[in-house]
């Protein structure tokens, strides 16, 4: 066997693979391994020239004091050539002889490039992490179950508003937490987390160090290793301004629907395709299904087809030339029901100020508006019997004044009326003015009777049978003018009548009939009655003289309006039978052609 | 006394006829005192004097109310005949109905004769409502 030759230890250390290189005493390079060479970029070593180490290490100025301690020690520095600048570090130790005599200084040298990188990197990402927390305002805490530990970052402590030293335990940092919900919550939640390894994250409210209440948003995870909590982590972010700027628009929101559903109006918001986005509780009361069926159809999927059209065609109007539609009435039938509407549309614009819609409003007035009618339909009532009672009271006021006239006339002549004759004739006329004075006043009791009498009863009479009995009571004077009457009234037909007013109806409308006879004909009556849904209707018909309803139409009901030169002829009859009829609720016409006869039509109205 | 030589008199109330012509008496002479009981009468009695070119008469007395033809058509009529001749109308009512004697201020335009209004009762005609004028006064 051939023993291994002992190598230059000088040339053994040039193959050295980590950086070496031997100094003596006075700081002078005496050998170096390739590699350290090429760390300074130093050409191959031989003794012609001797290299100083210091200037190597330029950026360590107290190096040379250093060495001279001859202790062994480590520092880094930086190296610049034309790849850039590296970052080392060279740990000097003493050079040793046999005899423990220090004889210079064994320098070995590393490459840390890496690893400081590395540790700016670290360093670089703090600072984004610090960064984000101040923006963010998320502050992060961790508690090490092993020591109790309780750790807060800088921004934790700002929001908890102590000061940076503040350095909480676990019973402090809970007891920051409002008593009631907010510390019991995070109490167990803080419990859970490390008994149950669960994660949270909730909304809570601290009291600060300076009594402030403000709310946050708190989370914790745990760290588990083999089954066992070691760590829990969480944030913390002061949500306070975000969650009373939520309330408060939660506040207007609540404020807004319950006044929109509260309003006494149907209230609902159109898109520009006329579907319903936003619907109040009338509506979908009035549309009869819930606001979910209703959200995101139009009209035409609502209501019928008329009805949509109008309304969408108010809709465009609306929408397209920004003019609103105030207080339009208008009436929708749905469901068959007909409702009365006083609609507002006005345009909806969005945040941009482009119309994307309008809102509606409709007030239902069905009930005014039949309240509107029933008004209408009295004051028609009430200026009729206004009328009436104009007319009355001119009647009134003319027939007694013209009595009373005649007898201040008559009376005069009398005071200076000497002739016994005369006076006598004069005395007759008075006592004549007397009687139709009187009869005047009792014709006038008569119709004042039928129109304040009305508590008079109706009672169901048979026609046939009251006009069977009147016409008994006075055959006579039928038979003495010769008249013929037909009677073509059924058995069964009844009217709902005051009897003495139907009695008065029949034998003034009959009585006229044959007093108006025609000179050239034999009186010929019939009556007739026909039974319909509205009541009975009544008609007497006579082929006796007629009369020119074009001249005397309005005056033919009227009273002491005679048309006829007939000794007889009061004036007073039909306007008594009108006042009677219209006093039941009746109402009378007449139809009639000079010299060919008349035809009177009563109607009873049965409803009343 | 002065004379009228026609008067109509046209009411249906015998009283106020009685009246009217008691009251003529007093106040003047006249020959031709006709009564009519309503306007158709007198006006039928008017175009047939009128036709046969007998006297018209210088004085009306009209009632308002009468049957078949009132006062105001027998008015309406007499307008339409468009007579010559100076009558004076005394429209004698004892109406108050203040829309009497509106229509009354209206004809009063219309009419080409002279068209007094009077209130019942009347007591004494006046010669002036017989056109009679005291020249002397």
């Amino acid at each position: 066997m051939k023993a291994v030759r002992r190598v230059d230890q000088f040339y053994l250390l040039k193959q050295l693979p980590k950086a070496t290189a031997l100094l003596c005493k006075k700081g002078i390079l005496i050998d170096a391994s390739s590699s350290w060479l090429d760390i300074f970029g130093l050409p191959p070593q031989n003794n012609d020239h001797q290299i100083k180490v210091f200037p190597l290490y330029a950026d360590i100025p107290d190096l040379k004091k250093k060495l001279k301690e001859n202790k062994s020690f480590s520092l880094r520095h930086k190296i610049s050539n034309h790849n850039g600048t590296g970052h080392f570090k060279s740990h000097f130790a003493p050079w040793f002889d046999e005899k423990e005599n220090v004889i210079g200084t064994i320098i070995q040298t590393d490459n840390i490039t890496a690893e400081v990188e590395k540790e700016q990197q670290v360093e670089w990402l703090q600072n984004i992490l610090e960064t984000k927390v101040e923006v963010s305002k998320t502050g992060w805490w961790e508690f090490e179950t092993a020591t109790q530990k309780l750790t807060w970052c800088q921004e934790t402590k700002r929001i908890h508003q102590v000061p940076d030293c503040f350095e909480p335990t676990t019973v402090e940092a809970i007891e920051f937490y409002k008593p009631g919900y907010s510390r019991n919550k995070v109490s167990m939640l803080f419990h859970k987390a490390i008994e149950n390894q669960q994660s949270y994250d909730t909304n809570l409210m601290i009291i600060t160090f300076n009594g402030e209440e403000r709310w946050v948003r708190v989370t914790g995870k745990p760290y588990v290793e083999n089954g066992n909590t070691i760590k829990v982590f969480g944030t913390i972010r002061d949500i306070h301004d975000e969650v009373m700027a939520e309330n408060k628009v939660k506040e207007h929101q609540q404020l807004l629907s319950t006044l929109v559903d509260s309003l006494p109006l149907n209230v609902y918001v159109k898109d520009l395709e006329s579907r319903k986005v936003l619907i109040n509780k009338g509506e979908s009361n009035y549309i009869n299904k819930s606001k979910e069926e209703i959200i995101g159809k139009n009209d035409f999927d609502l209501y019928n087809e008329d009805t949509a059209k109008i309304s969408r065609e108010e809709d465009i109007q609306v929408m397209k030339h920004l003019t609103p539609i105030i207080g339009k009435e208008t009436a929708i039938t749905h469901n068959g029901k007909t409702t009365h509407f006083l609609t507002s549309k006005i345009p909806y614009f969005d945040l941009d100020g482009k119309v994307c819609g309008l809102i509606g409003m409709s007030l239902d007035i069905s009930s005014i508006k039949k309240k509107e009618c029933e008004l209408r339909d009295l004051i028609k009532i009430t200026s009729m019997q206004n009328q009436k009672l104009i007319g009355f009271a001119h009647i009134v006021s003319h027939n007694l004044r013209s009595h009373s006239a005649n007898f201040s006339m008559l009376l005069e002549f009398l005071k200076s009326e000497n002739d016994p004759t005369e006076r006598e004739r004069i005395t007759k006329m008075l006592s004549q003015a007397s009687d139709n004075l009187l009869e005047t006043l009792e014709n006038l009791n008569q119709v004042v009777d039928v129109n304040t009498n009305t508590s008079v009863t109706k009672k169901p009479l048979f026609l046939k049978h009251n006009i069977v009995k009147v016409l008994q009571n006075f055959s006579a004077f039928l038979n003495k003018n010769d008249s013929q009457i037909i009677n073509h009234v059924a058995e069964d037909i009844k009217v709902e009548c005051v009897p003495a007013y139907l009695d008065s109806i029949i034998l003034n409308l009959i009585s006229n009939a044959v007093k108006y006879r025609s000179p050239n004909r034999k009186p010929l009556i019939i009556i007739n009655a026909v039974k319909s849904k509205e009541g009975v209707l009544l008609s007497i018909s006579d082929n006796g003289l007629g009369i020119d309803l074009e001249k005397y139409g309005d005056k033919i009901f009227g009273m002491y309006k005679t048309f006829h030169n007939k000794e007889d002829s009061k004036g007073f009859g039909l306007y008594l039978v009108k006042n009677q009829i219209e006093a039941m609720g009746g109402s009378i016409t007449v139809q009639s052609d000079v010299d060919r006869g008349t035809t009177f039509n009563v109607y009873f109205n049965e409803e009343s | 006394m002065k004379k009228v030589s026609c008067i109509f008199i046209v009411d249906d109330d015998p009283i106020t006829v009685f009246g009217i012509k008691k009251m003529l008496k007093s106040v003047t002479k006249c020959d031709d005192v006709q009564i009519f009981q309503n306007g158709k009468e007198a006006y039928d009695a008017l175009l047939e004097r009128h036709k046969s070119n007998k006297t018209i008469p210088d004085v009306i007395f009209l009632d308002i109310n009468m049957p078949i033809m009132d006062g105001w058509d027998f008015l309406d009529e007499l307008i339409t005949l468009d007579l010559k001749e100076h009558i004076i109308i005394n429209m004698i009512t004892s109406s108050i109905d203040p829309l009497d004697h509106q229509k009354w201020s209206n004809f009063k335009d219309r009419c080409p004769y002279i068209l007094n209004f009077k209130n019942k009762p009347i007591f004494k005609i006046e010669a002036t409502d017989l056109g009679l004028m005291d020249m002397a006064s």
